[in-house]
């Protein structure tokens, strides 16, 4: 804060001035802590990978989720058996999710005795994993417990949209908004802004293990390979056992929208969630499913275009359904990290059959 | 005619004319207004169709100050966040990183720093020639004399403009107590080798002719906040430019009259950088917090027909 008193101090004869910027560099604080406030101690991912052809392509998906659970245990310090949930969110595994969650788990030596359960919300099952491991903690049932999202596209052919609807979809005006997501992809990407979040998976491909990956041109994000993962805990648990503090869980909304227009979620479920002014929150993790979609949220919403995917979204780095959210909530936590200054962000995607999920964030800077 | 190119995110710290290309800018400009974030130079040409980007090139902090090189028509140094200058090869983007901010060169590089020194470089060599000490606050500003070879001026926040002979780091030549607080910006006159004129958080502008420092040759008022940067016009002797955090741009000819030829409002924020265009009389350039940089033609300094 240094830099911020120099120019304060080139402000000294304007008082109004003084707190006008002040206003703009301070963190206003729209959420009392509490004891009860749910809290997230860590938040990582895998790379992302181009589905059926990627780099992860002939990884089990329970793999990724082994080396997910036991890389996130370890980062953090939490024994396995403190764990009394886990919730994985997922579109495509059989078994409904369960049977891959159940098997990784005793595999990354997370012994039976912690439950684990899948679910479902297309899109949105990642974020949604973490709101109802967070719902769990709110309501008393679990101190702390552990959610996340995988997708592994191997079987998937999904949804009748062809290529050409997707193509029709992307008007003129959102080639430059694609062009944008893949350069600040790229430049999250050289800078290394994605390496505290991402844990790179052993696989069984020859191709360069999933940290180089290809990117394509296209107006829609692709169908990608890739999961990720959060810890949760409620915040005086949390304190009782020494874990770090990196985000607060402060709010979650989920809301119906007409399903025959595509897309359209965010745009409510935004407004939904904040119930207040988009000036107040400094990152929007919103997922591109389409630029169309994506384009119109942003303009409905009236979010600021640099608030926007900062690290790049999912035009770029792809859209993992089952583990969006949760891939998303790393992306949104590791940045502000970065960035190293206490704010609010927002996490939100659109949902198949018409939905819109949203979240906001708390990252409180200690 | 006036144009104005956005840069989205981006606030504006400091924009030059290329000493080669009279519709070249550079233009330094930071994240967050400076604070916190990264930085970005852009690279663009003035078109009779509009303002174009040529190139932009990001660092890891904000980029605070930019100087072209005078021997090189692709070569740019900025002074940046994280107290390292930055040597930018635009025909190939590359970067070296060395040591301090703020910048102004003939041969050599001088960066003015928050550690309260001048450095001197040699952009060829990763070691500084040589470090001026003596300011006891921030040093905002270090400007070549245009005139007087190894002379060169600074500014700071302890109140004074220093003007240093590169023979003698350990101790300035001449030492100013110029302004009631904090000196924020310094210039030489182009047609006079003993004029200075330095810019003050005391919102006021005072000139110095060095043959006798004790007391200002003259002094103008008018901006409502401190003076961030000014510059003498390439073409008239006794005008000059400045821009402050009051938003506005202000022309001065201190030799005619002591309130402004003109005040330019046309941004919504500190103006930070200001420019003259060395080879389009009366062109102006400058760059503000709001994002925007102009390039316009101020009516005070269009030449006479």
């Amino acid at each position: 804060m240094e830099r911020a008193k120099v120019v304060f101090g080139h402000l000294k004869s304007g008082q109004e001035e003084y707190h006008r910027l002040q206003k703009r560099l301070t963190f206003e604080k729209h959420f009392v802590d509490s004891d009860d406030d749910v809290v997230i101690v860590h938040a990582l991912r895998t790379p992302l990978c181009k589905a059926s052809r990627g780099g992860l392509k002939d990884t089990y998906p329970g793999d990724m989720l082994v080396t997910l659970f036991s890389e996130i245990l370890k980062q953090t310090g939490i024994p396995a058996t403190m764990l009394q949930d886990i919730c994985i969110g997922n579109t495509q595994q059989v078994g409904a999710g369960e049977q891959v969650s159940r098997i990784s788990q005793i595999y990354s030596n997370i012994p039976y005795t912690v439950p684990i359960r899948a679910v479902n919300r297309l899109c949105s099952s990642g974020l949604q994993a973490c709101a109802d491991i967070a719902g769990s903690i709110k309501a008393g049932y679990i101190d702390i417990g552990m959610a996340g999202g995988l997708t592994a596209e191997n079987v998937a052919s999904r949804f009748n949209i062809t290529r050409q609807q997707q193509d029709q979809m992307s008007l003129e005006s959102h080639a430059k908004y694609n062009y944008t997501d893949f350069i600040r992809a790229a430049r999250a990407q050289r800078n290394g802004w994605f390496d505290a979040e991402i844990v790179p998976v052993k696989t069984k491909v020859k191709a360069k293990d999933g940290q180089e990956r290809e990117v394509l041109v296209s107006n829609s994000s692709q169908l990608t390979d890739g999961a990720a993962m959060v810890i949760l805990a409620r915040r005086s648990f949390a304190a009782k056992n020494n874990l770090p503090i990196f985000g607060i869980f402060r709010a979650y909304s989920v809301v119906g929208v007409d399903p025959t227009v595509m897309g359209v979620g965010p745009a409510y479920a935004i407004p939904d969630v904040l119930r207040k002014a988009v000036d107040d929150i400094d990152i929007f993790e919103l997922n591109e499913a389409f630029a169309s979609q994506a384009y119109y949220c942003v303009q409905k919403v009236g979010i600021p275009m640099e608030k926007v995917n900062p690290k790049g979204g999912a035009v770029a780095l792809g859209h993992p359904l089952g583990c969006t959210g949760a891939r998303q909530l790393a992306t949104l936590l590791h940045e502000m990290k970065r960035r190293g200054k206490p704010s609010y962000g927002v996490v939100s995607m659109c949902i198949g059959t018409g939905m819109g999920a949203a979240a906001i964030i708390e990252y409180p800077g200690y | 005619m006036e144009q104005s190119f956005q840069m989205p995110g981006r606030h504006g710290y400091s924009v030059r004319v290329s000493p080669y290309f009279g519709h070249r800018l550079a233009c330094a400009s930071s994240q967050y207004y400076g604070i916190a974030g990264c930085g970005t130079l852009f690279i663009i040409d003035v078109t009779p169709e509009g303002i174009v980007l040529v190139t932009s090139l990001d660092w890891n902090d904000g980029l605070f100050d930019v100087a072209w090189s005078e021997n090189n028509e692709h070569i740019l140094v900025t002074g940046s966040g994280d107290g390292s200058v930055q040597v930018w090869d635009v025909a190939q983007p590359r970067v070296y990183g060395i040591d301090w901010s703020q910048t102004r060169d003939n041969d050599l590089i001088l960066s003015a720093s928050w550690d309260q020194t001048i450095k001197m470089w040699d952009i060829m060599r990763s070691e500084s020639l040589a470090s001026f000490s003596g300011h006891e606050h921030v040093i905002y500003s270090a400007a070549w004399s245009p005139h007087i070879p190894g002379c060169f001026a600074s500014v700071s926040g302890d109140h004074t403009l220093r003007v240093w002979d590169t023979k003698k780091p350990y101790m300035a030549q001449i030492v100013i107590p110029a302004h009631e607080g904090e000196v924020l910006t310094c210039d030489w006159c182009k047609y006079d080798q003993n004029l200075l004129a330095t810019g003050s958080v005391d919102c006021g502008i005072r000139l110095w002719d060095l043959r006798n420092p004790r007391q200002h040759v003259s002094q103008l008022v008018g901006h409502g906040y401190a003076v961030r940067r000014l510059k003498f016009s390439p073409f008239q002797g006794s005008v000059l430019a400045s821009c402050s955090y009051d938003f506005t741009v202000r022309i001065w000819d201190f030799k005619r009259q002591k309130v402004p030829l003109e005040i330019i409002e046309h941004h919504t924020e500190f103006v930070y950088g200001l420019d003259f265009n060395l080879h389009l009389p009366g062109q102006l350039i400058d760059c503000s917090w709001d994002e925007k940089l102009m390039v316009y033609m101020p009516k005070s300094l269009t030449p006479l027909p």
